[in-house]
């Protein structure tokens, strides 16, 4: 059989994909590309080009969902360790090659775009850990260091950049990934202790204004026109959204400027001003339907490798969630997670797009043959 | 691996755990946010309400252009403006007690006016406008100490640039305007917000990230009416990098002054590290209203004039090389061991190529015999369309690519053409018509389809004078040299003596009427629009040569006597005051 044909056979499949969860991403991207609209619109002709691209990221989510589906999460899983292999190679050339911007190199600049290799190594390290997990059950103190080994190839060199943010991220991911290929409870005590040991360790690794952040987290008014001025201005615009909001384009909170990053880490503030608490709990609700709807596609496969690759998929959709807008809330502290689907950028949202494209990938192969 | 059913159970067990605690955890958001926005909801929008921050940009002072001797070319005055926001003026009182309060010192703005002048600069309520700009200190501070100065109005100081010598540098230095929306794409998002300015054109949008500096910023607390009440958080502005060019402002004078009355463009460099001493193109504009900002009106004039005088001709505009382009065809004939030093042809006058005749400049008589370093000292038009045949027109354009014809040279200036190396590949492809030896013969004396950039010319030059080396042109001093893989040596000497004889006994004499040892090439450039291009190029001090110049004037008619002593005059001074 030809490529095509073989490719118009892969694609043939997308009939038998999860529609709920589909229609629950693509209101949170056009969610994203309005509030991004929204948070540039005082900022003089930005604000629609920024809402093109981030459009135009969107398309490409898409296109990179129907390419990993046709790939496979069979493919994906037997070569995971090549793709880990050339995560890892872009991720060394982007500390040596790689484009600055607010104190951390992490991006390829490509003139037009930037590329930050490290979205696409969440999605590496979750079939990456599917695969060693399996392979070796982390049963035993060799296995789980193994694991954690193979992990902290990914995570030193974000660490270099310094992402801290990316960090916790893939270790929350690890963590995840562990418990659900059945670490056994004395292990996990384990290494929560050693978590908890180390963060002393980690205090000192973080610069002072990440300090500044964490403290500002525990007391925002130590500090309010610095690094506290945003967890307020963000909860002034959250809460002053009310029940049913202030209505597009009517925040005031964001085209005054008093929102920091408002289209990257402060979108959901933005959005939540106005649209209220209805827009907020929608997007919620969204949240909370793609991960019930990948959940269960994990549960059903009966093969634990795809199980695993799901469940790391969604601890990185999920964390990454729950702290933007924890932190959008003031509940959490700043650290420039962004939201899934909804914030601006490309690497993130192509990045997704693939991990949703194996995830159905693995919800297809899964249904029964016959009905 | 294979699973027993009660380790998959268990596993089963956890992965139900998770997804529970997904979902307890976003309903515990949700629990946040509705006690946020439904519960606090009055105590936030009254905190939203009352978020009387205003925050005004701090423009930063550009950093300074120097020219090699540190003369200023770009510098920057302090004025101040004074800014309000449109929100603010919306009230009627306000209106009317800002323009009782300026009519009372003279300044007529009445509020029609005013509400005029602040709806042309409006996009959006939340940004400060400029209501007065470019006030001196000792205006601004009559106004701000007056008892009943409105709250409302903010100065700000703002830096002008201003440029000295005017004119005379304007297509080094471009100049700097408000960014348009298209720049705002270019740059990164957030680096530049509508109101800012940006370099353009010249040093100053090639070193745009040097020269700018950060912009500061200063948050103001207001009352209810929008006056100040005290500011809250100040950022300085950082000012931007001092850059110091390799530029001879005099060199460059001098350059303006023999170019007096005439369109055309005046380069000249360091052969050895591409240092610009003078880049000179007729006519020029003042930079400085641009800066300033100009009426609509008043640019349409300049981009709409004939002549062209927004165009850098040194570096953007093409031409056809004629006859200082023969030193390419002669290196590559000797370097392709098509002829040899001693190798003659025979010029009559003219000469058939196909069924066509193609003549020598010289038509009476013509030169005898001639070999390659009369045919340069006379400009034998007969000898290099024999050569060039010899040579064939892949070769030749060959060794075109190697002088770098076609590509830019990677001066530190914005907006460099290519010109065109026109070869057979490109012929076909522009007019669908194959290469005739007619069309060689042509190309091997500088006409035809062949278009270069005065800099580019220069450098070829450059190149045969320091031994071979293709140098990038700098403008900035101490910016990163860039020197070319080595071309063969062997011809190289040959040719200088071609281009020596031509100033000594050939063509270029009146070049080396002024006390510096000149060796170089005259071009007389068929114009289809008028009067011929004159051309001179050439470089010295001849033992040991340390600058190229080149000039080119527009329906100068004679390289030899339009071109050739502006080049001349130029090395001279040079050599002179170095």
């Amino acid at each position: 059989m030809t490529v095509l044909g073989q490719l118009r056979v892969e694609l043939s499949r997308l009939k038998d994909i999860d529609r709920v969860l589909v229609a629950a991403v693509v209101p949170l991207m056009v969610i994203g590309v309005l509030s991004i609209y929204s948070a540039l619109a005082g900022k003089g002709g930005v604000a629609l080009d920024m809402a093109l691209k981030q459009s135009a990221w969107c398309a490409l989510g898409a296109v990179a969902f129907a390419a990993a589906f046709a790939f496979g999460h069979e493919r994906a899983l037997k070569y995971g360790y090549w793709i880990y292999g050339g995560v890892l190679l872009s991720l060394v050339a982007v500390l040596v090659a790689g484009y600055t911007a607010k104190g951390a190199t992490s991006w390829f600049d490509f003139g037009a775009f930037r590329f930050q290799p490290s979205e696409p190594a969440k999605l590496s390290l979750s079939i990456v850990l599917a695969v060693f997990l399996c392979r070796y059950p982390p049963k035993t103190l060799v296995n789980i260091s193994g694991a954690i080994l193979l992990s902290s190839l990914v995570v030193v060199p974000v660490l270099l950049q310094p992402d801290l943010g990316g960090v916790v991220v893939y270790a929350f991911m690890i963590f995840v990934a562990l418990v659900l290929a059945g670490m056994p409870r004395k292990y996990i005590l384990l290494l929560a202790g050693v978590a908890l040991l180390s963060l002393p360790l980690g205090w000192s690794m973080l610069k002072e204004y990440q300090k500044l952040r964490m403290l500002v987290f525990l007391n925002p008014s130590i500090d309010p026109l610095g690094a506290g001025y945003n967890v307020i201005q963000s909860r002034i615009a959250v809460g002053a959204g009310g029940f049913f909001g202030k209505g597009f384009l009517q925040g005031t909170q964001s085209r005054l400027h008093f929102l920091p990053e408002a289209h990257t880490d402060f979108v959901f503030s933005v959005f939540s001003e106005e649209f209220g608490f209805a827009g907020a709990s929608l997007v919620l609700a969204l949240f909370a339907i793609l991960l019930w709807r990948m959940l269960s596609t994990s549960a059903k496969s009966g093969d634990p490798r795809a199980r695993i690759l799901v469940e790391a998929v969604s601890a990185w959709i999920w964390f990454q969630l729950f702290e933007n807008i924890a932190m959008a809330v003031g509940i959490a502290p700043v650290t420039g997670l962004a939201l899934p689907f909804v914030s601006y950028g490309g690497s993130s949202m192509v990045s997704l797009g693939a991990a949703l494209g194996l995830v159905q990938s693995i919800h297809v192969s899964s249904r029964p043959q016959y009905e | 691996m294979r699973i027993m059913p009660g380790i998959r159970r268990s596993l089963l067990t956890r992965l139900s755990i998770w997804r529970i605690l997904v979902m307890l955890s976003l309903v515990l958001l949700l629990a946040v946010l509705f006690r946020l926005q439904v519960l606090q909801a009055d105590l936030y929008v009254n905190l939203a309400a009352r978020n009387r921050l205003r925050l005004v940009r701090m423009a930063p002072a550009r950093g300074r252009v120097l020219d090699a001797n540190g003369t200023v070319l770009a510098t920057n005055v302090q004025t101040f403006d004074l800014m309000v926001y449109p929100l603010d003026l919306r009230n009627r009182e306000t209106a009317a007690e800002v323009s009782r309060f300026l009519k009372a010192r003279g300044i007529p703005l009445d509020e029609g006016l005013m509400l005029a002048r602040v709806t042309k600069e409006y996009t959006v309520p939340y940004r400060a406008v400029t209501l007065l700009p470019n006030l001196t200190l000792a205006q601004l501070s009559s106004l701000v100490s007056a008892p009943d100065f409105p709250g409302q109005l903010i100065p700000v100081p703002v830096w002008r640039r201003v440029y000295p010598a005017g004119p005379l540098v304007a297509h080094v230095m471009g100049y700097v305007g408000e960014v348009t929306r298209e720049e705002l794409q270019r740059y990164a998002p957030g680096d530049y917000r509508g109101g800012d300015f940006v370099g353009k054109g010249g040093i100053e949008e090639y070193y745009e990230g040097l020269l700018r500096g950060t912009p500061g910023e200063e948050a103001l607390e207001v009352d209810a009416r929008g006056r100040k009440v005290k500011r809250v958080a100040y950022l300085e502005p950082q000012r931007g990098e001092d850059l110091q060019l390799a530029l001879d402002l005099g060199a460059q004078r001098l350059a303006s002054e023999l170019m007096a009355g005439r369109a055309g463009a005046v380069f000249a460099m360091d052969v050895h590290n591409g240092d610009v001493k003078v880049l000179f193109s007729s006519p020029g504009f003042d930079a400085n209203p641009l800066a300033w900002g100009i009426s609509g009106r008043e640019w349409d004039e300049l981009v709409r004039d004939p002549l062209r005088p927004m165009l850098n001709r040194v570096i953007a505009g093409t031409y056809p090389p004629a006859s200082t382009f023969k030193v390419v065809p002669a290196f590559a004939a000797l370097a392709e061991n098509a002829v040899t030093r001693s190798t003659t042809f025979t010029c009559t006058g003219g000469m058939r190529v196909g069924n066509r005749l193609f003549r020598c400049w010289k038509r009476e008589g013509g030169h005898g015999p001639v070999n390659v370093v009369t045919g340069l000292r006379d400009s034998c038009d007969v000898f290099f369309y024999q050569a060039g045949l010899r040579v064939g027109i892949d070769k030749l354009v060959k060794w075109a690519s190697a002088f770098g014809v076609g590509e830019p040279t990677g001066i530190d200036l914005p907006g460099e053409a290519r010109g065109n190396v026109a070869g057979p590949a490109w012929k076909l492809e522009r007019f669908r018509e194959k290469w005739y030896p007619g069309d060689t013969a042509n190309y091997s004396i500088g006409q035809g389809f062949l278009l270069l950039t005065p800099i580019q010319l220069a450098r070829i030059y450059a190149a045969i004078a320091n031994g071979g080396y293709l140098v990038t042109p700098r403008l900035l001093e101490g910016a990163e040299e860039g020197v070319s893989a080595r071309l063969p040596e062997k011809p190289l000497p040959i040719v200088r003596q071609g281009v020596e004889e031509a100033v000594l006994r050939g063509t270029g004499r009146r070049a080396g009427e002024y006390g510096v040892s000149v060796a170089g090439k005259t071009g007389t450039a068929q114009n289809p629009h008028g009067d011929d291009h004159a051309w001179f190029v050439g470089y010295a001090p001849v033992e040991n040569p340390r600058y190229v110049a080149v000039a080119l004037v527009e329906a100068g008619l004679h390289g030899s006597s339009a071109a050739g002593p502006v080049v001349g005059e130029l090395l001279g001074y040079l050599c002179k005051f170095d």
